[in-house]
């Protein structure tokens, strides 16, 4: 599904040189639910910008079904994002002045494969599976942390994507809310074969991945399975 | 850009004004619609006072075309078949003579100069419409003699006394009294009061209108002289077509159009109008520009970061400058509205209060086009100050966004 060779990203601030990753060589599957861990500063989230085409690297090679994204032109690469990648941010992200239906529906509103009356089936759908199709009218600012968190979810998965991006979904939300959350992911990974690619720094998180690659200082230190994959 | 593009454009500038800052959104437009008052105001007064002017030089003055004499001679010769010729043109509605004489007119201990018009009444009424601004008594008939109408600020108001008056008047003149005027040349003869009128022109209402036959008593040369004819046009017709046609049948004095004359003697003060319109409509635009720049910049910075989030799950960056396109244009079009309806208010209001001077008066002078024009211009300015500042930061990339 993703094939990652040779990863490099160098920030360079003034003469500074910052090797925010370097040289990862990484293959995920189809259907896998990955977890990239590691300390501050050990490159996960720039990883994941890299595999999520919100930014490039300084060399090596990405290809995400069979697609080499570095041949992609800037429009190629938005309608890749909106077609095939799902993002949750840990942050949540919603746009504040649309309600939860809008913010669920707008991906799908610009799929030209979809009319509106699917767009807001598949909206319906999937707020109903994360258990807030009752706040639909509301704003994400009359909705708790986990609550947003969820509907930022519904939003990524409302366009069926081939691979689920999730930033730290859980770094602003207590153990309860990161529960719900978590097991949200995990039901979607399990029922639809989403293959999900979690960054995370709670240890205990792990027990959700099936495979769980460490990162320290822009090198994957470790990458094993705990055997929890399904199908 | 499709369809479906500018839907989800569109409702994202829209819900961002219905849910954004209330406040932001109601002074934008406000000061939308005050540039656009201030835009449409000022030269619709100016224009208001143009058209004044014109209409009662029109009215009062020369009609359609002034016939005035050859270079040289002092008045236009053989009166009556100049104007039987002027009188048989097509597109000519009446020709009319006036004889003006100064003189002194006495009433009590008062006296005060004045210009003397003779007119052909019923020829007049054709031209002019002085007949319908009668305030009291009555017009002139066409045999009248010993008999005068005068001007309202001539006849005076009695309550005011002589050193509080603005303009010297005969200090209360009442239709029926008896004033004396000397001509000057020797004669001078008592009139009986038949009339007295308010027009508004001032060079009209300072002065006093007799018969032409009253007036080749005082002066023979009356008879078949007159010191300019004024030419009324039928409807339809140019005051240029009746200009040439008055060249083409060999009318000899000088011919001249109310656009001939006005541009001589306004010329100057309309040019420094179109000076002070052209400045006023440019400050108009630049504060709508600057504002809507500001506005449209301050929104984009502070959503730079929701910018970069909507790049990141696939809107396109062109969905992003069009939906700020869109905020520009609604808060455009809403302040356009507000404008419209201040300046047809202000319109309204003056059509009953108009500008008065002693001079000339004048209300808002609004053509469709002209409303029409400036809602382009200002439409046009704010599509510019929008999508300049939405264009830059829909370029910039999603990690710089992102991180804002």
């Amino acid at each position: 599904m993703i094939e990652i060779s040779d990863l490099t990203k160098i920030y360079r601030m003034g003469n500074v040189e910052v090797r925010a990753l370097d040289g990862v060589t990484l293959d995920i599957e189809k259907g896998e639910f990955l977890g990239i861990m590691g300390p501050s500063g050990s490159g996960k989230t720039t990883l994941l910008h890299m595999l999520g085409l919100l930014d490039e690297p300084t060399s090596g090679k990405i290809v995400i079904d069979r697609t080499d994204i570095a041949k992609l032109t800037d429009h190629e690469k938005t309608m890749f994002r909106l077609y095939k990648l799902g993002y949750v941010f840990q942050d949540y992200a919603l746009v504040p002045d649309l309600t939860v239906m809008e913010n669920v529906s707008l991906p799908g509103m610009l799929r030209k494969d979809l009319n509106e009356a699917q767009c807001r089936v598949a909206s319906t759908d999937i707020l109903a599976k994360i258990g807030l199709l009752d706040r639909q009218d509301h704003l994400p600012r009359e909705l708790s942390g986990g609550q947003q968190q969820r509907v930022s979810l519904a939003r990524a998965m409302v366009n069926k994507p081939d691979i689920l991006f999730a930033d730290e979904p859980c770094a602003n939300l207590d153990t309860e809310n990161s529960r719900v959350v978590l097991d949200l992911f995990r039901e979607i990974n399990e029922s639809m074969h989403q293959t999900i690619v979690m960054v995370s720094h709670e240890d205990w998180h792990k027990d959700y991945f099936h495979r769980t690659i460490r990162l320290r200082d822009g090198k994957v230190i470790s990458d094993g399975t705990n055997g929890t994959k399904a199908h | 850009m499709g369809k479906k593009e500018l839907k989800v454009a569109f409702l994202l500038a829209l819900r961002s004004l219905q849910r954004g800052s209330r406040s932001s959104v109601i002074l934008t437009i406000l000061i939308i619609g005050m540039c656009f008052t201030n835009m449409i105001f000022l030269p619709a007064m100016f224009n208001g006072i143009g058209q004044s002017i014109t209409k009662q030089v029109v009215d009062y003055e020369v009609g359609n075309v002034l016939v005035s004499p050859k270079v040289g001679d002092q008045y236009v010769s053989d009166l009556g078949a100049t104007l039987d010729l002027i009188n048989g043109m097509p597109g000519v509605e009446r020709a009319t003579p006036h004889f003006t004489k100064g003189a002194t007119l006495k009433y009590r201990q008062r006296i005060l100069g004045v210009s003397v018009r003779a007119i052909s009444p019923n020829d007049e009424k054709y031209v002019s419409p002085l007949y319908t601004k009668m305030v009291a008594g009555s017009y002139l008939g066409e045999a009248d003699t010993g008999e005068v109408i005068i001007g309202k600020p001539v006849a005076g108001d009695p309550s005011i006394r002589q050193e509080d008056e603005f303009q010297p008047s005969l200090g209360g003149v009442r239709v029926g009294d008896s004033i004396t005027i000397d001509y000057g040349n020797g004669y001078v003869k008592d009139y009986r009061v038949k009339g007295i009128y308010f027009t508004g022109w001032s060079q009209a209402d300072s002065a006093v209108y007799v018969t032409s036959t009253d007036m080749a008593l005082v002066d023979p040369k009356a008879q078949d002289n007159a010191d300019y004819i004024t030419v009324k046009a039928k409807p339809g017709y140019s005051e240029t077509f009746i200009k040439n046609e008055l060249i083409q049948y060999g009318v000899t004095p000088k011919v001249q159009t109310t656009a001939d004359l006005l541009s001589k003697s306004l010329g100057r003060a309309l040019q420094s109008f179109a000076i002070i319109n052209l400045v006023s409509l440019i400050v108009s635009i630049i504060i709508t520009t600057v504002v809507l720049f500001i506005v449209i910049t301050i929104k984009t910075i502070n959503s730079r970061k929701q910018i970069g989030i909507l790049k990141a799950i696939g809107v396109d960056k062109e969905v992003i400058m069009h939906n700020y396109g869109f905020q520009v244009i609604i808060l455009a079009i809403l302040g356009i509205i507000l404008g419209m309806i201040i300046t047809l208010l202000l319109a309204a209001y003056m059509a009953v209060h108009p500008i008065v001077t002693p001079e000339w008066s004048a209300t808002l002078y609004l053509t469709p086009m002209d409303l029409v024009m400036n809602s382009l211009i200002l439409f046009i300015a704010a599509l510019v100050a929008g999508y300049v500042p939405a264009y830059q930061v829909s370029r910039e990339d999603i990690q710089t966004a992102m991180r804002a």
